[in-house]
């Protein structure tokens, strides 16, 4: 059988240095070969979601068994120190991946006009940024998830602090002292994982269920903090503006929307997965935290002057759903709340890529993104006014888009552990009234007489135009994502409860 | 036995030739081949030993051959291989050039030495034959103030050490009537406690730790390795601070293994080593931040990293002493060894970016970072890829020994070197990654390219690729250094 998931971790890392090298040679066939390799990474992701969707009621509740697809080889073994190179992909991790394979698209086209300096490099960290991180929602093992958490942080710290904004170089150094500090209090908790059981493994399928309960606490807390600054929850978020703020537009897309669904995963694959015990005794603490990082995001959005610090901190409102709901449903026993949380990770891909997207090209348009200086989007540039719109209403987790369906779920799972849950139903209507506040000053208003903007193309119009499809696609089809990832957070919900 | 006797003799030939192959009126340059010819016949001889040698020892025990003793030479013999190499390149007047490369080989020969031997005389011999060429070398640009300073602060504290040691020999063969270490262990084992020997260990570790550049005895580091020319540096900074560990590993950790320094739980060897591991692994770290010239933020990384390997010897003795947490001892020893090698391949390459930079652009404080991917962007790549070693992150070498070494202690009562080891990991990226930054995304003073000389370019390629390669399979590494471990339990 063709080794399909280490095709798909290893085609963009092994492609990065020919793209580099072509665009150096280059430039139009660089490019040309980036997008393709791009596309082929999505074909080959959707044919991986595919074949998760068509398998996933015949697996079985345990071991590889649960895993649609999955490849081990021994990696390291000494006496009796293991690592296995074991990826797999399930309900959990096949919608992430699709995310990433299409945003990476999406991004690797917008890069076109908005990137004109040092491309190749550009294009090859891009395609290593990819391939590590969907390296970490395929590995099964904690050490080769470990590898490809780290590796995402070098090319981003590059593609922030190269081609970033004015103030990329403190944005650089602020992430990456935040996310490095994080992923070492994560790798505590992966080895007290390792040393809790007997005989010691790294594989997570094995080490699920097995770790003794009065033990998981402190790992518990030491993954928590990990994943969430990268996620981030508050109060671990303050490197997230800046980063988000500062990295140029195509790379705030991918950052948003799948490095923050990287911290989602890692909470309910590890947190959740390999500390049940823990998090369900815990659940109520990590869910306030889950509504705190709501209220704070949507409350700062209010007061932000700048598009892109107002998408940045609706994005961080965003990620405390994923913590809600997760925890929720731990505490509850009922599927709802992760369920909503693993559609938020997916549809937020596409709604924070989007305005992350349309900030850049109001940026290059119109040379600033402050929203007082704004005036008239709608005449002034209509095809990124209207989108942005569109955008907003996405944001809103307004119909037609699934994240409605995905709030509604994380809403409902939340109400299921505590009726207190219920007064994050607040957050998307704070959410809605800035945004609405935004439209009406920015694109709605007269235009500035003798205002003038450069507009989007009207292939990159379209190309955004793609961002709402699967959105539009999740509120009628929601079962794509919510049918494969049932079994999954059944199988972990059966751990917090035996 | 014969294949480490013709690595002895092919370097003592080396050393003892080159300064006649200048009498004999050659070329100065021949002394340099003749000494890299001699060092690889060398490293070669210890690999063969290595594939078909086995456990023996020889001259009355003097010296015994084992996977242990393998395992440091090869390290310490490949780094006097790159320094001799990277020396052709460097400033010195080539009139003394013989001289050089016959010190630096008589030290080779001291370390060779060192990494086999088995009684403490013979011990202590070879320290010296390792040290006294060492002075002479941080010395070697004798118009530059800073090199004579450097010369003579680190030949009074090496000194002192050397007095140390050979003080805690005269107590130890006081006490038990013998010199060969095996026999120490095997008298000390029915002997609970005896204060003088706990003072001997003591010396020893303070004298052995004077090398390893542990905290408090690690002053003399980053003024030796700013004053001796960068070459030098980074054999002290590589080699003879290996010299250091395995002498501790050959007498200290012998030791540990049968006496437990004191009568209660708490002034015991494990204790001692862990406060010492998190000491120097701090204190190196915090320094490291605060300096402004490269030379010294290296030496102070140096001390931090000197740390992280003694974290294995902490869980050594504590497993020796309580007969618990085996499993984490072998793990925690094959991480010590482990990330010995690595370390020598991490900051060798870091020393010899450094030392380019100085040789081409005659300055070593950070500013002249600035910028310098563009001026010599494979010196920069190097240096980048050192750091991240260093910082412990994936895919590269130093997060295997790292974790290894981390792993050992997680579950123990020493877990909090754990937690100590990895606030001070992330700690040490910053400055890592403030040079990173400097070179990468500031702007320098120029942006003109500097010639990357070819024998540089090389010696990068190699140590960049062993930092990647052992990264990505570690296998073999790991498997070598474990059974260089094993030798250690009885």
């Amino acid at each position: 059988m063709m080794p399909v998931l280490s095709i798909l971790l290893f085609l963009p890392i092994a492609a990065s240095v020919p793209a580099y090298l072509i665009l150096r040679w280059r430039k139009s066939a660089g490019l040309w070969f980036t997008l393709a390799v791009a596309l082929a990474e999505l074909v080959i992701a959707l044919y991986v979601f595919y074949f998760v969707y068509a398998n996933f009621s015949g697996l079985g509740h345990s071991g590889l068994g649960a895993y649609a697809l999955a490849e081990q080889y021994s990696w390291v073994s000494v006496a009796s120190f293991g690592v296995n190179y074991l990826v797999g992909v399930d309900g959990l991790s096949s919608p992430l991946v699709l995310a990433t394979a299409l945003l990476t698209v999406f991004a690797v086209i917008g890069s076109r006009r908005l990137i004109d300096r040092s491309e190749p490099a550009y294009y090859s960290l891009i395609l290593l940024f990819e391939g590590a991180i969907i390296g970490v929602f395929l590995s099964l093992n904690l050490i080769l998830f470990y590898f490809f958490w780290d590796l995402v942080m070098i090319p981003m710290f590059f593609l922030i602090g190269i081609w970033g904004g004015d103030r990329r170089k403190y944005a650089a150094m602020k992430f990456m002292i935040f996310i490095f500090t994080g992923s070492m209090i994560l790798l505590l908790a992966l080895m007290a994982a390792y040393m809790g059981v007997s005989p010691t493994t790294f594989d997570i399928p094995s080490l699920a269920g097995r770790i003794p309960a009065s033990i998981q606490y402190l790992p518990l807390l030491a993954s928590f903090i990990g994943f969430g600054i990268k996620l981030p929850v508050f109060p671990l978020h303050s490197w997230l503006p800046d980063a988000y703020t500062q990295a140029p537009a195509p790379v705030a897309v991918l950052l948003a929307g799948v490095q923050s669904a990287m911290g989602g995963y890692g909470i309910i694959r590890i947190s959740i997965g390999l500390f049940p015990q823990a998090a369900e005794q815990w659940a109520w603490a990590f869910m306030t935290v889950g509504i705190v990082t709501m209220f704070y995001g949507a409350a700062v959005a209010i007061l932000s002057k700048n598009l892109r610090s107002m998408f940045a901190y609706t994005s961080i409102a965003g990620m405390g759903f994923v913590v809600l709901g997760s925890f929720a449903s731990v505490a509850s026993g009922s599927i709802i709340g992760m369920q909503g949380a693993i559609l938020e990770m997916f549809v937020h891909a596409f709604t924070a890529g989007s305005l992350f997207m349309l900030a850049g090209y109001i940026q290059k348009g119109l040379g600033t993104t402050d929203i007082s200086l704004m005036n008239g989007l709608r005449s002034v540039i209509p095809r990124a006014g209207t989108l942005l719109v569109f955008a907003c209403v996405a944001a809103m987790a307004l119909p037609p888009f699934g994240s409605f369906v995905a709030e509604v779920l994380v809403i409902v799972g939340g109400i299921h552990a505590t009726p207190y849950a219920a007064v994050a139903i607040l957050v998307p209507v704070i959410i809605g009234g800035y945004m609405l506040w935004m439209i009406k000053r920015a694109v709605l208003s007269p235009p500035t007489p003798g205002a003038a903007g450069g507009d989007m193309h009207g292939v990159d119009a379209a190309v955004l135009g793609l961002y709402f499809v699967p959105l539009i696609i999740m509120l009628f089809f929601s079962i794509l994502v919510l049918g494969p990832s049932a079994p999954v957070v059944q199988h972990l919900l059966q751990l917090v409860s035996h | 036995m014969e294949f480490i006797l013709a690595a002895v003799v092919a370097l003592s030939a080396a050393a003892l030739g080159s300064p006649l192959l200048q009498a004999a009126g050659r070329r100065l340059k021949a002394s340099a081949y003749a000494s890299i010819a001699a060092l690889v016949v060398a490293i070669a001889m210890v690999a063969a030993n290595t594939a078909y040698g086995g456990s023996v020892s020889y001259f009355g025990r003097l010296l015994v051959s084992d996977v242990l003793g393998d395992l440091f030479a090869l390290v310490v013999l490949s780094v006097s291989l790159a320094v001799a190499v990277v020396s052709v390149y460097s400033s010195h007047s080539s009139q003394n050039m013989p001289s050089y490369y016959s010190l630096l080989l008589f030290s080779a020969l001291g370390m060779l030495l060192l990494s086999y031997s088995a009684d403490l005389l013979m011990l202590f011999v070879a320290w010296e034959l390792m040290s006294l060429p060492t002075y002479v070398l941080a010395g070697f640009d004798k118009k530059r103030a800073e090199s004579n300073e450097a010369a003579a602060k680190y030949a009074i504290l090496g000194a002192l050490s050397s007095a140390i040691i050979l003080y805690a020999i005269s107590l130890t063969y006081g006490v038990t009537g013998t010199t060969q270490i095996s026999g120490v262990v095997a008298k000390m084992a029915s002997e609970p406690f005896n204060p003088l020997f706990s003072v001997a260990i003591l010396l020893f570790i303070v004298g052995f730790g004077f090398k390893m550049s542990i905290v408090p005895f690690h002053m003399w580091v980053p003024d030796a390795y700013e004053g001796a020319p960068p070459a030098v540096a980074t054999l002290f900074a590589t080699a003879t601070k290996k010299a250091g560990f395995v002498a501790a590993i050959r007498v200290v950790l012998a030791i540990a293994t049968v006496y437990a320094l004191a009568p209660n739980s708490v002034f015991t060897l494990a204790n001692v080593f862990a406060v010492l591991a998190v000491v120097t692994m701090t204190l190196g770290n915090v320094a490291a931040l605060t300096q402004k010239s490269m030379t010294r933020l290296l030496a102070y990384s140096s001390i931090a990293q000197a740390g992280y390997i003694l974290v294995g010897f902490a869980i050594f003795a504590y497993s020796q002493q309580t007969g618990l947490y085996t499993y984490n001892a072998v793990l925690g020893m094959t991480g010590s060894l482990f990330h010995i090698v690595n370390h020598a391949i991490m900051k060798g390459a870091a020393f010899l970016a450094a030392t380019l930079v100085l040789i081409q652009l005659k300055r070593s404080d950070l500013d002249i970072y600035n910028g310098l991917a563009k001026r010599m962007p494979i010196t920069a790549f190097t240096l980048a890829i050192s750091f991240l070693a260093l910082g412990g992150i994936p895919p590269l070498n130093g997060f295997w020994s790292k974790l290894l070494l981390f792993l050992s202690v997680i579950n123990t009562p020493l877990a909090w070197v754990a937690v100590a080891a990895i606030l001070n990991s992330a700690f040490s990226l910053g400055y890592y990654f403030w040079v990173i930054k400097r070179m990468y995304l500031d702007q320098g003073e120029s942006t003109e390219r500097v010639n990357e000389p070819f024998g540089f370019v090389v010696i990068f390629a190699v140590l960049v690729g062993l930092m990647i390669g052992i990264g990505l399979f570690p296998q073999q590494f790991i498997a070598f250094a474990h059974a260089a471990a094993s030798s250690l339990f009885t």
